[in-house]
């Protein structure tokens, strides 16, 4: 079986080897559209645009799994060495890739960093931040549709967030990336079994002409902000979670060998052409 | 390591049948079509940004006023048909893919892309260069979706909540 759904801003993917798990898989697409609703930048009610508006105010009761995400968030920052944050939410309102609905000019905004637990379930914020989950999302969520599958006995498939994949089973299945240079073109680059594998390029973005999706938070000025690059960065990892947030780090840094992927047993691609 | 080059990427996810069991299971769907006049096409112009007009062939109704309406986004740089299921509130139930077709404008002529699909169903798979999963790397936006969801919402608001039942 194969279906596909509009999710997460992107297309969500799943196909499994069984023909008859229909209800695993409709359960598998609920919990995407539940990580889709708990942190989403848009909607004003997800626990997300909660933190956003008033996590420095007080405190802020969230799901375990926002409180799950938001903890590998702020683990990853802290092994990335401040190259991962999510509290970058602002730059991209200002870019226009994001809606500006909390007045942006008023704040200094923090980042993830300023973030901690008052207990498992609930957050508060030394500064005001605006957070964007979208480094790290779509990962999480392609795990929790295969957590949800293998707990529902599918043995093997794959699910895939707008590129961010992950394949569960002991079915290797042939992995292509795009040609950064002419995405159109795929390139076969071997197989992978029980395992993730996540993708950042700029291609899509310099197509449409969209300002880039890729900020380095150490930059401050609005000029060099964005960073600008043609190759593609990928990373494989044992979850997709890992996969996707890694990813930026590996853009921003462009070291292939920092010392962040090894912490995660992850490893890192980069094609340029 | 790296093997030769080839396009993207065209797939068949669901027939119109097997959509309409997703969306709106355990319901009898009437085939219920609908003349788009100009200053309907219009209205859900507006209400969309979607130039591309609405067939208003592809519209089923269930005999609880639920609806199913199929449609497809034609952009630049994507080819999607797409079924949205209507509570009888008019309340999208859920969205499924049909089929997704990355085409590269200048590369083929869209013509050709769509001739390939004449005749096609769910039993024979499009095989361009093969029928390719496991894509690494960014997908098209859905916001055109979200787009043409809009413009379907819009037929409810419009037209379809004031069909009377049979």
């Amino acid at each position: 079986m194969r279906r596909c759904k509009p999710l997460l801003g992107t297309f969500v993917e799943i196909t499994i080897q069984q023909e008859d798990a229909e209800t695993s898989m409709n359960y598998a697409f609920s919990e995407i559209e539940k990580v889709q609703s708990l942190m989403s930048f848009h909607h004003p009610q997800s626990d997300l645009s909660k933190i956003n508006r008033q996590a420095h105010l007080r405190p802020i009761n969230i799901n375990i799994w926002t409180a799950q995400i938001l903890n590998i968030a702020k683990d990853i920052h802290v092994h990335s060495g401040g190259l991962f944050n999510c509290g970058v939410g602002h730059r991209l309102i200002t870019a226009g890739l994001l809606p500006n609905h909390l007045n942006i000019n008023e704040h200094q905004f923090g980042g993830i960093e300023d973030l901690y637990f008052i207990d498992q379930e609930t957050v508060s914020s030394i500064r005001p931040l605006c957070l964007d989950l979208g480094g790290i999302a779509k990962g999480f969520a392609v795990d929790m549709a295969v957590n949800t599958l293998i707990a529902g006995g599918v043995n093997s498939g794959a699910v895939n967030a707008g590129g961010d994949l992950r394949v569960f089973g002991n079915i290797p299945q042939i992995i292509y990336l795009r040609s950064p240079q002419a995405p159109s073109q795929l390139f076969e680059i071997g197989t992978l079994s029980n395992g993730a594998i996540a993708t950042s390029g700029l291609y899509f973005s310099i197509r449409d002409k969209q300002k880039s999706h890729i900020v380095h938070p150490f930059k401050k000025t609005e000029l060099d902000i964005d960073e600008h690059f043609l190759e593609s960065y990928s990373i494989l990892a044992k979850e997709c979670v890992y996969a996707d947030a890694l990813t930026k780090v590996l853009a921003l840094s462009r070291q292939q060998n920092h010392p962040c992927f090894a912490h995660y047993s992850a490893q890192a691609i980069r094609i340029s052409r | 390591m790296i093997s030769t080059p080839m396009i993207a990427q065209a797939k068949i996810y669901a027939s119109v049948e097997q959509a309409q069991k997703l969306l709106l299971p355990n319901k009898q769907l009437h085939q219920t079509p609908i003349l788009i006049d100009k200053e309907l096409q219009e209205k859900m112009r507006v209400a969309s940004s979607i130039r591309h007009p609405f067939q208003g062939n592809r519209i089923w109704k269930a005999n609880d006023g639920s609806w199913f309406v199929v449609d497809e986004v034609v952009g630049k740089h994507e080819m999607i048909t797409y079924a949205v299921g209507l509570n009888p509130a008019g309340s999208i139930t859920g969205i499924e893919i049909l089929e997704y077709v990355e085409s590269y404008g200048y590369e083929v002529a869209e013509a050709q892309w769509r001739n390939q699909f004449v005749g096609k169903n769910i039993d024979d798979p499009i095989k361009l260069n093969q029928d390719i999963q496991n894509i690494g790397g960014a997908t098209l936006s859905c916001k055109h979706i979200a787009d043409g969801v809009k413009r379907v919402a819009v037929l409810h608001e419009l037209v379809l909540k004031h069909m009377k039942s049979k």
